[in-house]
């Protein structure tokens, strides 16, 4: 019996816990955890629960929409789109023959008014349409390497197939996106008068500082057979192309548009605006689009009517479904907690 | 130290697998055991072709340098699974034996290659950890075994070296070593027992290790080596032991020792095996003969079937599912990439020489590579860190919750539960069919000494609960007699009449007759007295606890049995001779004429001092009346009479009878008995046949009448379960009687139930049997089961059909054993199917488990099996789900099971309330992951169609392969252990509302539809709201955003979504849920902050860079962060409203009617009750549903299987092998062979 209690308090005093003699009971500790009784907070989705965050969303909703709505309606947009226009007539048939054919002058004159007043900055815009730039063997077809250091020029992987110059030596810089580099220019004028259009800032700095090297040049840009797009100016670096830039943020959709400029001045109503452009770029050949736009901005950015009218759609439906159920919950109410709603009560043979 | 010794290695035993430990660990222990068995059995068929081949093995006792030649295995045992080496590997091998992992790895592999869109981060990362916490666990465990082997391995014991005896540790033991072992002490391995301190060499030992009973069991050494006690003495012992080789047979031992070149054999009786421990004996020596893993215990340890849940099965299905989801997406986008592709984009660059991939010139390779790119892509629809999470959420269940609950901690044996695979948690919400043992399980086993009818008198005062109920609904009202102040309440005992008590009965008509009663009670039993010889400390063991319940009251009779000796008794009488008197009287026991279920009576011949020779008998009282003489004809009828009395009362009855001997007669009859006990063959019916002969003319002494305690709370805790839902069978070794009696008193069957009764008791099968022709007999009972059972289904369907009554079934193991014949079978299913309660009683082990895999398998329905003991193991293992009660005597159900708690009762909260929670928890956390997975997925799949089909991803790689394992990883983790839709309280308080579980109405497909129909919903307006907000100039610096910007807005919005979901899935929000939400969302800021903020030397696609801080200088961001999520919640949050509002779930009512409540449960509660009935008003309870008519059985006691193998093994007679120890055999080999793995 002595030998028993000897030996049933060492482990207790063995654990360093030596609290009481009870240690040695194998009864559980209580705590809130163990027992699964921590506090909680037990919301219950109750009809009027439902009806108050409906009108909630609704309350908060509808004011964005309208905000959004009227912020996207004093954007003034022109839209023009030339791929087709700007092709001669006779060439309308072979538009592919057309755009490839070096030799017959891509230029073309649109004109374009200015439907209302559009303070400065005007944004201008190219859009194209049925361009995969988010295609798989396109998005990854660069270096961010080589674009950056100039160190690393000679950095080329993932750039197939425009990676080397016919000689081996590297392309910088290289890959589809950057050979396929929009050319269109555009050059605007009112009423016989030139607006110069901006071109700086148009790219993201954080692009310009960190992903373009200030001293990574242009080296063997469209030497290849083939040509794809516009030619860059191998003694402005990188960091300074800003178009180029632009174009290599690669856009989500194959419908897309980039920024080409700012035309920093007022445009009044009914102003025609003469826009000479120079049609190089193919997307004939894929049946793309090509769009001018010209555009103002709000807070919230260029026309975009989807926020506002997502917003006024959703606060005007929970609205609408806040008062159905408010008059359902008024006509038929469901007491809560009512215990003949249990299954066994309701059906009193259990299946 | 003994004491100590003991405790480590119960420890070892009990929590050696503990917790969730357990199935890996068994499961390699089988796969060990099972190859050693192959082995020895190729060690024999090589035998047979190479003669050399030891077929025994030659043991040098107290030799090692003569025993190093044979190289035997040590005795330190492992049961870890990996070693230092082995771990990774192995470990490795494990895992990928999972298709969720080694799909993960197939597709990591993919995404090396310039097939894929994605780099192999964004599956290696997530791959990897969870390969890394599956491994950390499955170390963990593994150093927990490793910790209890060294703990087992390092035990000392006392080995004779040179002249003295040396402490050494368990594992430094050597085949052949003397050892001494001290009392309590476990023996190390198995040993040739040589001496003991006990006179005539015997020892006393434990072994409910191994098969659970708790009686002590005497081993015997051989005459020859009673000597070699001490250590100088047992320094000269040289013996030489030739014996079977290791093999895992517990009941056998064949060898020879050799003793200076003298043979002598050697029978398991003088085997001590490991596990077992010694008892009642001061000190023994043996000799080692099997170490370590070839101890016949550990070449016999117990697997567990490992079993997996029927949730876990379903969910197989959903990621097939998935899996053909993933494959109909891929599909359709490998079609539209060799649609698409086309060299008329020049800006893709596809002339010249262009890989397979893009080449336009062979579309069919083009569409059958993008397949591959796609499944990569898409890899993310399969929720890798599903399976680990499951697994943690199912863990921590375990460990925390289910282990440490106090509801289920039992005060009186110090047990908490104990759930010892955590694999099953959900099984527990979903159990339809309770297949309950009897003894032990819904009863104490706690036999009461209540009344006694002395010489046609009855004596008791008490009154049983039964008693009551049948008085309360007479109406009458029973004078409740006081207790008077002598009245004892002894453990198995609780009698009080002050006619018979403190030696009155001196006074009464008959004192002699009261005397013989008593010496009756005091000799005529196999009870070994334990401990002080005094009678308070006292205790008996016994096979059968009515056994140790009558001798304890013999000792509150005067009539102290304090000694047994192989050959006597010794009994301390009082008030004898005169009152107050006492003296230890010896009486000689000639004769045991053993307990078996044919005889149902036990007898000893017995020689007083003065050499009166008297055959004492005890009995049922059908045996007992036949072999009665003609004498004394009113004692017989007023006994019968009380019997009956007894008998309706609940109490179980014996019959006590007494034969004076003459010495010639018995000289005589003795002499048949010693040529039976010899004889060789049919040595059981020779005895049977010679006991027969001399108990006859019998003198009927009276009859006792001891109460069979329920557990406490039974009969409410079944009344709970079958409102529940739940069906309870009983399935018990106990006669039909009893087993109808303990029915009714558990509320499992009342008076307005119609009940069937198929039973072999009938006379057409008695004729049958009588004339003893074995096929005859087996055509006639199937016959009459067959007509049975048509026309009890024929009933059954007619009562449930037009009186919707409620049925029960009663059915016994001959019967059953027919009923369960292929032909029978069915209509057995459907007949037990429609009833609510069925007793099936008389049943083997065997059985048990053959009427759980009926229902199992033949209905499909989920079941659960409860026992205690080594004969519910074959049942417990058969069903879906395993419970063992733990805390009283006896590990093998506990070690076969899958939970393990104290008491009966304790299953509702093991079910309603854990079970269910597990359930709707792991319902909820799989929809959600279904969820998640998908709604991401398809925002991507979305993608692909606006990327020409190319397989461009949407989203950074870091970004998909953080989302499953962080950005969504651990609000799912903390819904799975913290919802609760209903407190634990209201949960029992509406058992009804876990027959959601039953019907599975939480991962119906239906469920799945609706939210994939959302996932659905969810992804499109992700995609196509976030591109078509942000298509144009943003702020007023008309700068357009790119590819990653737009992914990344939309990432965010799926991040917070995927989160604010969960939310609102949450029936509880505590501050976890709060904290891991809002720190999931943080995770993904504090991530994109850094990981967009930052430019690294490697090779990383700067694709990212700076993102979050452009689309932060937006008021786009702002705008669609507020838009996007609210929109895509819009839908799930209608459908919610919805739902409740119109078809509200009952768990959703039951909150409704208890919203106002506080969960104010104070610690107090928890103090010694877990039941919400107190014992008072159960017992209350039970009574009030109680049978109305009384009926005229007399349901006789000392009917526990494993009573028959006591008598056996006393007498030192090999124990056959037991049913249920091929039960399990059986049930081993069956699961080697449905889990293969």
């Amino acid at each position: 019996m002595n030998d028993y209690h000897g030996s049933a308090a060492g482990p207790s005093s063995g654990s360093g816990d030596g609290s009481a003699p009870r240690r040695n009971s194998k009864r559980p500790k209580y705590s809130k955890f163990t027992q699964q009784e921590l506090p909680a907070c037990k919301p219950i989705l109750t009809p009027r629960w439902v009806i108050s965050v409906l009108t909630l969303v609704g309350v908060v909703f509808v004011p964005i929409g309208v905000a959004s709505l009227m912020a996207s309606n004093n954007v003034v947009e022109i839209v023009d789109r030339y791929d087709a226009k700007c092709i001669p007539g006779n060439m309308s048939s072979d538009k592919v023959g057309y755009i490839q054919d070096d030799t017959i002058d891509k230029s073309c004159i649109r004109t374009l008014t200015v439907p209302k007043d559009m303070d400065q900055p005007i944004y201008v815009y190219y859009q194209l349409d049925n361009f995969y730039q988010n295609h798989r063997r396109y998005v990854k077809s660069r270096n961010d390497a080589q674009l950056r250091d100039s160190e690393q020029a000679d950095k080329t992987s993932g750039c197939d197939p425009e990676k080397n110059a016919r000689d081996g030596s590297p392309i910088v810089p290289c890959g589809l996106i950057a050979w396929s580099l929009f050319n269109d220019t555009y050059s605007f004028a009112l009423s016989g008068k030139i607006l110069t259009v901006n071109k700086k800032d148009i790219s993201w700095k954080s692009d310009r500082d960190h992903k373009f090297g200030k001293d990574v040049f242009p080296r063997n840009f469209q030497n290849g057979t083939l040509k794809g797009g516009a030619t860059l100016n191998p003694n402005i670096p990188l960091s300074d192309q800003e178009d180029l830039i632009v174009w290599m943020r690669t856009a989500a959709l194959p419908t897309f548009r980039k920024l080409y400029g700012r035309i920093e001045q007022d445009l009044k109503a009914n102003d025609t605006i003469t826009v000479t452009l120079k049609n190089n770029y193919n997307t004939y050949s894929f049946n793309g689009k090509k769009k001018l736009v010209l555009s103002t901005s709000s807070w919230l950015g260029g026309k975009n009517d989807f926020i506002g009218i997502a917003y006024l759609t959703v606060g005007g439906l929970c609205f609408f479904l806040a008062t159905a159920f408010t008059v359902v919950y008024l006509v038929k109410p469901r007491k809560l907690g009512d215990p003949s709603y249990l299954s066994w009560n309701r059906n009193p043979s259990g299946h | 130290m003994n004491g100590k010794g003991w405790d480590r290695v119960r420890t070892a035993r009990l929590g050696g697998d503990g917790a969730a430990a357990g199935t890996t660990g068994i499961g390699s222990r089988r796969t060990g055991s099972v190859q050693l068995r192959q082995m020895s059995s190729q060690t024999v068929r090589l035998g047979r072709v190479q003669p050399q081949a030891p077929s025994h093995r030659t043991i040098y006792c107290n030799d090692r340098d003569a025993n190093l030649m044979a190289r035997f295995k040590v005795n330190s045992v492992s049961t870890t699974k990996y070693n230092v080496l082995t771990f990774l590997p192995k470990g490795l091998f494990e895992q990928f034996r999972r298709v969720a992992n080694l799909y993960f790895l197939m597709i990591s592999i993919l995404s090396t290659t310039p097939i894929s869109p994605v780099s192999p981060i964004t599956n290696v990362i997530p791959l990897s950890l969870v390969l890394l916490v599956s491994l950390i666990k499955e170390a963990f465990e593994d150093w927990k075994r490793f910790q209890n082997d060294i703990a087992i391995n390092s035990t000392p014991v006392d080995v004779l070296q040179g002249q003295n005896w040396e402490t050494v540790p368990w594992r430094k033991l050597q085949v052949g070593d003397v050892v001494r072992i001290k009392q309590d002490g476990f023996f190390p391995a198995d040993l040739l027992f040589l001496a003991s301190t006990n006179p005539d060499g015997v020892c006393y030992i434990e072994t409910s290790n191994l098969d659970g009973e708790t009686n002590l069991k005497i081993r015997k050494a051989l005459e020859r080596t009673w000597d070699f006690l001490l250590p100088d003495k047992a320094a000269e012992f040289k013996g030489e032991i030739q014996c079977e080789q290791p093999n895992n047979s517990l009941y056998t031992f064949t060898g020879n020792l050799i003793i200076e070149s003298q043979t002598l054999p050697l029978s398991p009786n003088q085997i001590l095996l490991r596990g077992c421990s010694l008892r009642n004996t001061e000190y023994m020596v043996g000799a080692v003969v099997f170490t370590g893993h070839e101890t016949k215990v550990m070449m016999n340890s117990m697997s567990v079937p490992s079993k997996r849940s029927t949730l876990e099965r379903k969910l197989d299905k959903l990621i097939l599912a998935l899996f053909c989801g993933l494959f109909l997406m891929c599909l359709i986008g490998a079609i539209g990439s060799g649609v698409f592709i086309d060299r008329k984009y020049y800006y893709l660059g596809l002339f010249g020489n262009v890989e397979d991939q893009f080449n336009p010139s062979n579309r069919f390779v083009v569409t059958i590579l993008t397949m591959f790119t796609l499944i990569t892509l898409y890899s993310t629809i399969i929720p890798i860190s599903l399976y680990v999470s499951i697994e943690m959420i199912k863990f921590i269940q375990c460990a925390q919750f289910i282990n440490k609950d106090l509801h289920m901690y039992h005060v009186e044996s110090d047990t908490p539960a104990l759930a010892r695979t955590s694999n099953l948690n959900e099984e527990l919400g979903q159990v339809e069919y309770i297949f309950s043992d009897k003894t032990g399980t819904l009863t104490r086993n706690l036999m009461e000494f209540f009344k006694c009818s002395i010489g046609g008198e009855a004596y008791g005062t008490g009154i049983t609960e039964i008693e009551k109920g049948q008085a309360e609904r007479l109406g009458k009202k029973l004078d409740e007699v006081k207790r008077s102040d002598t009245a004892i309440h002894d453990k198995g005992f609780n009698f009080d009449d002050a006619r018979i008590m403190r030696g009155a009965w001196r006074n009464e008509r008959d004192p002699e007759i009261c005397k013989e009663f008593f010496r009756c009670l005091a000799v005529c039993h196999t009870v070994l007295p334990e401990g002080d010889e005094s009678p308070e400390k006292i205790t008996y063991q016994a096979a059968s606890p009515d056994e140790s319940a009558l001798v304890n009251a013999a000792k509150h009779f005067g009539f102290f049995f304090f000694r047994r000796t192989p050959t006597s008794v010794m009994v301390r009488e009082s008030h004898v001779e005169k009152m107050g008197n006492i003296q230890d009287v010896s009486y000689d026991i000639l004769n045991v004429l053993e307990f078996n279920s044919t005889r149902k009576r036990q007898s000893v011949v017995c020689r007083y001092p003065n050499g009166r020779l008297v055959l004492y008998c005890k009995g049922a009282d059908t045996v007992i009346y036949e072999r009665l003489g003609d004498t004394n004809q009113d004692i017989k009828r007023l006994t019968r009479e009380h019997l009956e009395q007894f008998g309706s009362a609940g109490l179980r009855t014996l019959c006590l009878a007494y034969k004076e001997l003459s010495m010639d007669v018995y000289e005589k009859w003795n002499e048949k008995f010693i040529q039976a006990k010899s004889s060789l063959r049919d040595r059981e019916k020779k005895l049977d046949e010679v006991a027969e002969m001399i108990e006859n003319d019998l003198i009927l002494i009276g009859c006792t009448a001891i109460e069979d305690k329920l557990q406490e709370g039974v009969p409410a805790c079944i009344e709970t379960l079958s409102r529940a839902g739940i069906k309870i069978w009983v399935l018990t070794g106990d006669k039909m009687e009893t087993a109808i009696n303990i029915a009714y008193a558990c509320n499992l069957i009342n008076n307005d139930m119609k009940q069937f009764i198929i039973t072999s008791e009938t006379d057409a099968i008695r004729e049958a049997e009588d004339k003893g022709d074995p096929v005859e007999i087996a055509r006639v009972i199937k016959e009459s089961v067959n007509h049975d059972l048509k026309r009890c289904l024929e009933e059954a369907q007619q009562y449930l059909h037009i009186a919707a009554q409620s049925l029960a079934l009663v059915i016994d193991g001959k019967c059953l054993m027919y009923a369960l014949d292929p032909n029978l079978r069915v209509n057995l299913l459907k007949l037990s199917l429609s009833c609510t309660s069925v007793v099936c009683c008389r049943v083997s082990p065997l059985q048990k488990a053959q009427v759980t895999s009926l229902v199992k398998k033949g209905a499909r329905k989920i079941t659960l099996s409860i026992g205690d003991g080594a004969n519910d193991v074959s049942m417990i293992q058969a069903a879906h789900v395993g419970v063992g009660i733990s805390g009283l005597e006896g590990m093998q159900a506990v070690m076969a099971s899958d939970f393990a708690i104290a008491q009966f009762r304790f299953l509702t909260d093991l079910l309603l309330v854990h079970g269910r929670w597990s359930y709707t928890r792991l319902c909820k956390v799989i929809t959600y992951f279904f969820y998640k997975n998908l709604t991401f997925t398809l925002t991507q799949f979305w993608f692909t169609f606006q990327t020409g089909f190319s397989g461009q991803r949407f989203y950074d790689d870091w970004f998909q392969s953080l989302y499953n394992v962080i950005f969504t990883a651990l609000p799912v983790i903390i819904l799975g252990l913290f919802d609760k839709d209903v407190s634990a309280s209201l949960a029992k308080k509406y058992p009804e509302l876990y027959k959601e579980g039953i019907k599975n109405v939480f991962f119906r497909w239906g469920v799945v539809a609706v939210w994939a129909f959302f996932a659905f919903y969810q992804s499109l307006i992700f995609f196509y709201f976030t591109t078509a907000a942000s298509r144009n100039g943003h702020n007023s610096s008309g700068k357009i955003f790119g590819l990653w910007d737009v992914s990344t807005m939309a990432f965010t919005c799926v991040v917070v979504t995927v989160n604010l979901r969960l939310l609102m899935a949450c029936n509880s929000i505590t501050r976890w849920h709060s904290l891991s939400i809002s720190g999931s969302i943080l995770a993904w800021f504090v991530f994109i902050f850094i990981y967009s903020g930052v430019m690294t030397p490697h090779d990383r696609q700067e694709n990212v860079f700076f993102v979050i801080y452009v689309l932060m200088s937006t008021f786009f961001f702002y705008l669609t962060l507020l838009l996007v999520p609210i929109v895509a919640l819009l839908g799930d949050f209608l459908y919610l409203g919805v739902q409740r509002w119109f078809f509200p779930h009952n768990y959703q009512i039951v909150q409704e009617i208890h919203r106002d409540e506080v969960e104010g449960i104070s610690r107090t509660e928890f103090l010694e009750i877990g039941n919400h009935l107190t014992p008072d008003e159960a017992r209350s309870y039970a009574i009030s549903q109680l049978p109305r008519e009384t009926s005229k059985h007399t349901g006789f006691a000392f009917d526990s299987p494993g009573y028959e193998s006591f008598f056996a093994s006393q007498a030192g007679v090999l124990a056959p092998q037991k049913s249920w120890d091929v039960a399990r055999r059986a049930s081993m080999r069956t699961s080697k062979k449905t889990s293969p793995k």
